[in-house]
């Protein structure tokens, strides 16, 4: 080949190269409102994508996986964590997590709330953008799908005395050994449901026509069915038998009425 | 060296190996906040160290592209730099801008999108400082009236380099278009034009250093960049699977990203012939290290480790883990970092005034292949670390906390790597500060006359 040819082989690979890739992006510009589901992208989530950028989330954090590797991926964490708690967490990041125990810690940013409100919202738009069913498997911050896989790791220990924060290491801890059964990442079902979400089910299975239990709120209704998981019984090939619940009935003796509250504490805190 | 304004470059590459040094050093200090506790929490969290390290990273690597400019066109062009002065107001402003950005960094002046952190304004002052390097280029050329296909393809490349930088200044309410248009700044520019600098220098560097010909070396230098535009364009995609766009770019990445590697292994293989022929003669060996080095680090860096986990199939698995880190750490290195070094260590003999023929020192090569084994290390602890954390936190679903601290022991890997790493890096600067002699205040007509070409 001669300098002529493959001069002429970089020129037309070039422009033809350029020319499909043009051609498809003015296509992906067109489709991409629909795919991100822009016409929710209001004020609020205006505000939250400034608030993130401001405080320069993406040199620890990934969101759709894009970013810096030294924090969890955000892109679904507002559905595998409640307003409530990412509100409490952002005020606060060491009544959830510790230094010690963790060996990292999200430094306190001081946001307002206006701020918190924003960045929440902006994180709930993120988390219905169409990602071609990215991640495969849910991204968790901690815990496991799986209960015992995380084989050899540190004994659970809790960070601070928030109720919540107790409740969740005595969730993994054996007895009651909660997580044996029940996973908190989302259509994971071990043996008993996944409870992923569970505040916001339980609030509303609460008031379904076919609740005929004692409970009058979300929080009740948990509370109801570690007591007495026979209040309410679900249909799943393993949750329970001859329309009996399969989950142990002596909770209620087992546990001191303040583990209870902190069971609780932790389960609301899953959105 | 042939033009007394060449010297320019000196400054140029002064100031990008300073900014090398310290971009290193956040770089360590990065690493050991994977290991933890951070005592440095309060004042200095990881997102500041690690914007600084990344952005550091850039500055210094166009500073030592617009030096490399600087020595290469007058050359290529056989005429003066239209202004010298120019090139020195355009270094103070350049620098100013940097140094502005990282203090402004620490106190947390920031735009917050990955690695364009750079505020509106010093954006501004980004764009200005590429016009008046490249009016200054294009004046040379024009007073030279010779532009060859090396120069050509090298400025070419920082005009592009201008050129998709201003998507960057646009913004958008939707994070998923916000996102979508930063990859033809970042894309582009690494997996594009920055190539088409890289195979300039490398064309550059071989006619010196190998003595082949001149019309051969430039003949292969289009289909390398051929190729890479090929792969490179299309291969966009592979940051278009997960962010909301069309399903069509799965496909298309997966295949456009598969011959990304062609182009770096077209660059090693043009290395390799060009040294073949010659003998590996040059007495320069130095610069004939990183030369070489360059060609087929970027080939196993960018290429292979690319390819590694750019199918889709695979990526839907390893996208966001640490495996990105492993490519990302050897693909700029082997490309961008070590052509750069190979022109400085080619360049200085000149710049200092010495024989052309006769730079070798125990501590350039020393730092060489300090450099050589910390970057193989860093990228082999980055590689069992990310693999870890992809089957245990992707794959088996165990929490992103829990599977970090099971990587301690790659991260103490990568502490001791790196401390290699910059050790080698303390070794070039103190090379080139200290045993490589001042920068020549004139050269006599003489003996420039005597270097050039008389056709």
């Amino acid at each position: 080949m001669t300098k002529r040819g493959t001069r002429a082989f970089f020129v037309v690979s070039t422009l033809l190269s350029g020319l499909l890739f043009l051609g498809l992006t003015i296509d992906s510009h067109r489709k991409i409102p629909a795919l991100t589901n822009a016409a929710a992208i209001d004020a609020s989530v205006i505000a939250g994508k400034d608030v993130w950028h401001r405080n320069n989330c993406i040199n620890c954090h990934t969101l759709l996986g894009e970013g810096a590797y030294y924090a969890p991926d955000l892109t679904q964490i507002t559905t595998q964590r409640g307003a409530g708690y990412l509100r409490e967490f952002l005020k606060d990041p060491s009544r959830f997590y510790s230094e010690e125990r963790d060996r990292r810690l999200m430094p306190t940013l001081k946001l307002s709330d206006g701020d918190i409100t924003a960045l929440i919202a902006f994180l709930g738009w993120v988390s219905r953008i169409d990602t071609q069913g990215w991640p495969p498997r849910p991204i968790l911050v901690r815990g496991s799908s799986v209960p015992g896989a995380n084989v050899g790791g540190p004994p659970a220990t809790a960070a601070s005395s928030d109720p919540g924060e107790l409740g969740r290491v005595l969730f993994n801890s054996s007895p009651p050994a909660c997580g044996a059964c029940h996973s908190i990442a989302p259509n994971v079902n071990i043996v008993g449901p996944s409870l992923s979400g569970i505040a916001a089910t339980a609030a509303s299975r609460v008031r379904g026509a076919d609740y005929h239990g004692k409970a009058k709120d979300g929080p009740g209704y948990i509370r109801e069915s570690i007591l007495d998981p026979n209040a309410h019984v679900l249909a799943g090939p393993t949750f329970a038998a001859e329309g009996r619940s399969l989950m142990p009935g002596d909770y209620a003796q087992t546990l001191k009425p303040e583990q209870v509250d902190q069971i609780v504490a932790y389960l609301l805190t899953l959105k | 060296m042939r033009y007394s304004s060449q010297r320019v470059a000196y400054p140029y590459f002064a100031v990008a190996m300073l900014l090398f040094g310290l971009q290193v050093a956040f770089g360590l200090l990065a690493a050991a906040k994977y290991l933890g506790p951070d005592p440095l929490l309060p004042v200095l969290p990881f997102d500041v160290v690690k914007v600084i390290h990344t952005n550091l990273l850039l500055v210094w690597v166009l500073t030592g592209f617009m030096g490399a400019a600087y020595y290469v066109v007058p050359e290529e062009s056989r005429a003066e730099l239209h202004s010298v002065r120019l090139a020195y107001v355009q270094l103070g402003l350049w620098t100013a801008m940097g140094v502005t950005a990282v203090v402004g960094y620490v106190f947390r002046w920031t735009a917050g999108n990955k690695l364009l952190e750079q505020p509106f304004p010093l954006k501004i002052v980004i764009v200005v400082v590429m016009l008046m390097f490249l009016y200054n280029l294009g004046m040379t050329i024009r007073a030279g009236g010779r532009l060859t296909t090396t120069e050509g393809v090298l400025v070419a490349g920082l005009a592009c380099t201008a050129l998709l930088y201003l998507p960057s200044l646009l913004e958008f309410d939707n994070y998923t278009l916000a996102i979508f248009y930063r990859w033809w700044t970042v894309h582009l520019w690494v997996e594009g034009v920055w190539e088409m600098i890289q195979g300039g220098i490398l064309a550059y560097l071989l006619i010196r250093l190998s003595g082949v010909d001149r019309e051969v070396l430039e003949k292969w230098l289009y289909v390398i960049v051929g190729l890479t535009f090929i792969s490179g364009i299309l291969g966009t995609a592979h940051h278009y699977y997960w962010i909301g766009v069309p399903r069509y770019w799965l496909p298309l990445g997966g295949l456009f990203s598969a011959l990304e590697p062609l182009s770096f292994l077209a660059m090693a293989m043009y290395a390799y012939y060009a040294m073949r022929r010659s003998g590996l003669a040059h007495p320069n060996r130095m610069a004939m290290h990183w030369t070489i080095g360059s060609a087929i680090f970027s080939a196993l860096g960018a290429g292979i480790l690319g390819l590694a986990h750019t199918w889709p199939a695979v990526n839907k698995w390893t996208h966001g883990t640490l495996i990105t880190s492993m490519h990302g750490h050897m693909a700029f290195f082997g490309a961008y970092v070590m052509i750069v070094l190979g022109m400085i260590t080619y360049a200085l003999p000149g710049l200092t005034g010495r024989s052309e023929d006769s730079r070798e020192t125990a501590a350039g090569f020393w730092s060489f292949w300090l450099q050589m084994a910390g970057m193989f290390g860093m990228t082999m602890a980055f590689a069992t670390a990310g693999i870890t954390q992809t089957y245990l936190e992707r794959i088996l679903g165990i929490g992103y906390l829990e599977t970090q601290l099971k990587l301690q022991v790659h991260f103490l890997m990568l502490v001791a790597t790196g401390a290699l790493f910059v050790a080698g890096v303390a070794l070039f600067l103190w090379d080139f500060f200290f045993l490589a002699g001042r920068p020549v205040a004139a050269v006599e007509a003489e003996r420039l006359a005597s270097a050039r070409p008389t056709a």
